[in-house]
């Protein structure tokens, strides 16, 4: 208060004063008092502003002067309209692409679980051996209670597993197939979630098998299920027919732990009595567990990992009948989802170093734009410089400037992210279960997009501002004769313009390769038929029935399906190509020797019925297809793919070879046939193993029934009706025709991926254009006087337009040469993602060599006609 | 950042003022108005400074220690405050003195070609 507003009332003194001598001066020269007041405010200028120019000396409100230094920048690029427009546009579009692409980042790897404290939770468990696509840390039920017990790292340590069941809230109604999770009983204690109502799971409603039916809701499912009725805190369910009270509704934050949603969650000792067989409790074997785990308090990371270790290798000494390779880890959550997907991991650092690329060019553009602009402003700073300024004031100045711009690009930005995060949002997944997979600008992004804007000012304001810092007055004096700094800058704005056809070269190359690669293995198909099938999904033990029952309802189901009109065939498989899911198992072929380091790894495989091939389209290129007595009772068979049979039997023929499954010393099966190769998990994987089992050698209760007629989207009511007649209570899910699914599937998400790399390249080309254009047109102007000169001695136009033409052609000429290779090792490695691409397409250059070179054209020629058409005279004049 | 205006008055550089205000009280102590005054004088009334401008070029100068200021009465017995320069200040006044001079040699060198070659 006091030394401040004591100075605030002198200066107002002596302004009043002041103002009142210039009244009084006025008026003895004559004025009315009213015009002597007027002339004297005008005389003193405007007070007020007088006033803050005496505060900022004060030294106190700086952010005054970031004010006057805003509005100073404001008015910059208000006399400048096209320079401004330009440069946001240009941030814009770099902060815009960036945003889009940490939106699809994060909501398909990065987003952080929805649980408090989850710096602390982390993912334990052992890895698989199928690690091309990523492995999941898993462990069975007594591996659980083995490294829960004798840990001393965590707080607790929960496990979880995702099931599917038959889900009725009422007895008489038909079950639907929901997707909950059988959790440990402290699981909602390690997440730290309290309930959003009634209650959590008590400690010994996990211990005796079987016992205690309750069940904790979500709380999507409570509020669109129930309405968010209050009183459903102890109401029954029936989940596979069986009754379950429930005793909670979760925390509202809560939606399932990475991309699958969980709509309920039941103890997990009561597995066994929602039919899962097997003996999960007790099987080592069964890895079917999930597990995180709370850090104790001061325990690091490694601590964690390293005690995890030697109770891994106890148990494994403790257990010599478990001769797997297994060691016991530890994982934070992003490491985790990014081991768990490779896949998804790879994508998406593909499309950061796209966007960041673009960012590049962006950045590249406005600095070359602040260049070509910094010799009017060296003389201007070198004045203010000279006459008081300070040399911090100066770069003060020109920061605000490029923070300024950057603001209104990132602002752009934010508008043009939202629009990337909607693009993205019209990916589905076609599964039954809830998927947590949302894109949007939410706080996260926001910031990052804050981050990005920062650094991007810094990226192209940084260089333009430092050098203007340096500015001295003899620099400033001497340009003009020796313009060694003139020469500096343009060799630097002819690097921006390089790097930045560069790039766009690179980005346009990539996105003309994905977009060829993927047109083609659309064209190519899949290797099954995509038209005139319909898909239904049934899983007989959510109905609670054993094998047995479910040999004996499937194939009276298949009588009755295969004899409804319009149906032209029918089948069963335990997995369809490109489902979510299929098994592998290892084989171990008869006299094969593995080569060197060739791990045992699983291969993919389903268990088919005998019109399995007939009805997806699948030829058979040797041998035969499964029969009708290719049952139990029948030798071990097996159909393999092309694929397989020359990797284990190359130069003959498979057909009657023999390996065993499994174990190395598990059954011999036989190879009765070989089919052509398909997509197994994705439209653009290269070609894998695959073998198909009968599935009259051993049936399973979750079977896909796939069925063929000329009009399959009609065949849905009459297949749920034959399903239903022989048992009014199973569920049925993932009602489909192929069509359907594999537009969403495959078409909807590569078309998606498509528009987002081409539109990148796009940006990016525009970009350097306009970067070309601006640098070539500058230099033109800059040469105005010689081009006078040169055609007032008699040059024509024609030699003036080469002239300026060479100089754009050759920066453009110099970006390809550098961008080109760039391009081609990028498309080398896409050719590994699109295997049906042959080793070099050159349709990609050839389109974009001539496109940049048009384009270069265009925008060189424009500054370069104008050039030509200025009058001599008044072109040496102009200076 | 100088603009020439149709009445031949020069807008006054920033920075400048500084130094003319150093120079204006060597004749003694003055207060605002009448050290706006002596400077518009003493140009024969070609450099024009917004007298507004005038106090945070003081407050600049009496921070630095160059000047000090004092309340008084003035003629005719208004409360004014009278600025006068220190010992520091006459000093920094002759160093701004020889450096303005070389500026303006400086200007007058880059100015002049120009002139030069826009005729030609």
């Amino acid at each position: 208060m006091s030394r401040r507003s004591v100075r605030e009332e002198s200066l107002d003194f002596e302004v009043q004063d002041h103002l009142d001598r210039l009244v009084a001066e006025n008026v003895e020269a004559g004025m009315t008092p009213q015009a002597a007041r007027l002339a004297a405010s005008r005389t003193f200028g405007r007070t007020l502003i007088a006033k803050e120019d005496a505060r900022a000396v004060w030294g106190r409100l700086w952010i005054e002067r970031l004010g006057q230094d805003l509005r100073y920048g404001v008015r910059m690029l208000v006399r400048n309209p096209g320079f401004a427009a330009i440069a946001v546009l240009s941030i814009g579009i770099g902060v815009g692409v960036n945003a889009a692409i940490f939106s699809f980042a994060d909501g398909i790897l990065m987003r952080p679980l929805a649980v408090p404290d989850r710096a602390s939770l982390v993912t334990i468990g052992s890895t698989s051996g199928l690690s091309n696509l990523g492995s999941a840390l898993t462990a069975s039920y007594p591996e659980y209670e083995e490294i829960r017990d004798r840990t001393r790292s965590f707080d607790g340590i929960a496990a979880w597993n995702e099931i599917p069941v038959g889900w009725a809230a009422s007895h008489d109604q038909t079950p639907r197939v929901r997707y909950g999770m059988t959790v440990s009983g402290n699981f909602f204690d390690v997440l730290r979630l309290p309930p959003a109502l009634g209650r959590s799971f008590r400690p010994e409603e996990d211990r005796v098998p079987d016992r205690d039916a309750v069940v904790v809701l979500a709380h999507r499912t409570w509020t669109i299920g129930f309405g968010s009725d209050p009183s459903v805190v102890g109401r029954t369910v029936w989940l596979n027919g069986r009754e379950f009270t429930v005793i909670g509704v979760a925390n509202q934050q809560f939606t399932g732990i990475g991309l699958s949603g969980a709509e309920f969650f039941v103890p997990m000792v009561m597995q066994g009595a929602l039919g899962i067989t097997g003996q999960p409790r007790t099987t080592r074997s069964l890895r079917n567990l999930a597990m995180k785990a709370r850090l104790r308090e001061g325990v690091s990371l490694s601590e964690a990992r390293a005690e995890l270790a030697t109770v891994g290798a106890n148990i494994a000494r403790e257990h010599p009948e478990i001769r797997e390779n297994r060691a016991l880890s530890v994982r934070t959550e992003l490491q985790n989802r990014i081991q768990q997907d490779l896949v998804d991991a790879v994508l998406v650092a593909m499309l950061a170093v796209l966007s960041l690329s673009v960012l590049l060019v962006a950045c590249a553009n406005v600095a070359g734009l602040l260049t070509s602009r910094a010799p009017a402003r060296a003389r201007e700073i070198a004045m203010r410089l000279s006459i008081g300024a300070s040399r911090t004031r100066v770069v003060r100045q020109l920061v605000t400037e490029s923070l300024l711009i950057a603001s209104l690009g990132g602002l752009v930005g934010l508008g043009l992210g939202a629009l990337g995060a909607q693009l993205f949002n019209r990916i589905q997944v076609p599964v039954d279960q809830l998927v947590n997979l949302h894109f949007e600008m939410d706080r996260r992004t926001v910031a990052v997009s804050f981050i990005i804007t920062v650094l991007s000012a810094v990226l192209f304001g940084l260089g333009p501002a430092v050098r203007a810092a340096r500015t001295s007055l003899t620099a400033v004096m001497k340009a003009r004769d020796a313009d060694r700094v003139g020469r500096l800058r343009r060799w630097t704005q002819g690097a921006l313009v390089i790097g930045q056809v560069a790039l766009a070269v690179l980005l346009l190359v990539v996105a003309m390769a994905t977009y060829r690669g993927y047109g083609r293995e659309l064209a190519s198909g899949p290797g099954f038929r995509t038209d005139r099938l319909l898909l239904t999904s049934i899983d007989t033990s959510l109905s609670g029935y054993d094998i047995a029952k479910s040999t004996t309802f499937y194939t009276a189901l298949m009588d009755r399906v295969r004899s409804l009109p319009g149906v032209r065939s029918a089948t069963l498989a335990s997995g369809m190509p490109m489902g979510f899911s299929f098994d592998g198992a290892p084989v171990f072929p008869e006299g094969y020797v593995p080569a060197n380091g060739e791990a045992a790894d699983g291969i993919g495989n389903a268990r088919v019925d005998e019109m399995y091939f007939a009805t997806m389209g699948i030829p058979i290129v040797e041998g035969r297809a499964f029969r009708v007595d290719d049952d139990t009772e029948a030798p071990r068979v097996a159909v393999i793919n092309e694929r397989m049979a020359k990797h284990f039997w190359p130069g003959r023929s498979a057909v009657g070879a023999r390996f065993r499954l499994a174990t190395a010393d598990g059954p011999w099966v036989e190879v009765i046939g070989v089919a052509k190769n398909s997509k197994y998990v994705w439209l653009t994987e290269p070609p894998l193993d695959f073998l198909y089992l009968p599935l009259r050698q051993r049936w399973r209760a979750r079977l896909m029934l796939i069925t063929e007629g000329p009009d399959s989207g009609s065949l849905a009511a009459p297949v749920r009706d034959a399903v239903h007649a022989l048992d009014p209570a199973m569920p049925i899910g993932g009602v489909r025709t192929m069509e359907e699914y594999f537009q969403m599937r495959v078409v909807g998400l590569g078309s998606v991926m498509l528009q987002v790399i081409g539109s990148m390249g796009v940006m990016a080309l525009g970009l350097a254009i306009v970067g070309l254009y601006g640098l070539v047109a500058y230099a033109a102007s800059r040469r105005t006087r010689e081009i006078g000169i040169r055609m007032a001695i008699g040059a024509d136009r024609g030699s003036v337009v080469r002239l300026v033409l060479r100089q754009g052609l050759t920066l453009a000429m110099i970006g390809l040469v550098i961008g080109l290779p760039i391009g081609l090792a990028a498309q080398r490695l896409l050719s590994g993602v699109f295997p049906a691409q042959q080793q070099f397409d050159l349709l990609p250059l050839a389109i974009v060599v001539p496109l940049l070179l048009g384009v270069t054209f265009v925008a060189s020629y424009l500054p370069a006609r104008h050039a030509a058409h200025v009058d001599a005279l008044r072109a040496l004049n102009a200076e | 950042m100088s603009s020439e205006r149709s009445s031949g008055r020069i807008d006054l550089l920033q920075g400048t003022l500084d130094m003319l205000i150093l120079r204006t009280l060597v004749f003694g102590p003055a207060h605002g108005h009448a050290i706006a005054r002596a400077i518009e004088q003493g140009s024969d009334a070609v450099l024009r400074i917004e007298h507004g401008s005038l106090y945070p070029a003081l407050h600049r100068l009496v921070k630095q220690g160059l000047i000090v200021g004092n309340d008084g009465p003035s003629e005719n017995n208004r409360h004014a405050k009278f600025y006068s320069l220190t010992a520091r200040g006459r000093l920094r006044l002759t160093e701004e003195s020889s450096k303005w001079e070389r500026l303006a040699e400086a200007i007058a060198r880059i100015m002049r070609p120009a002139e030069r070659e826009g005729r030609s």
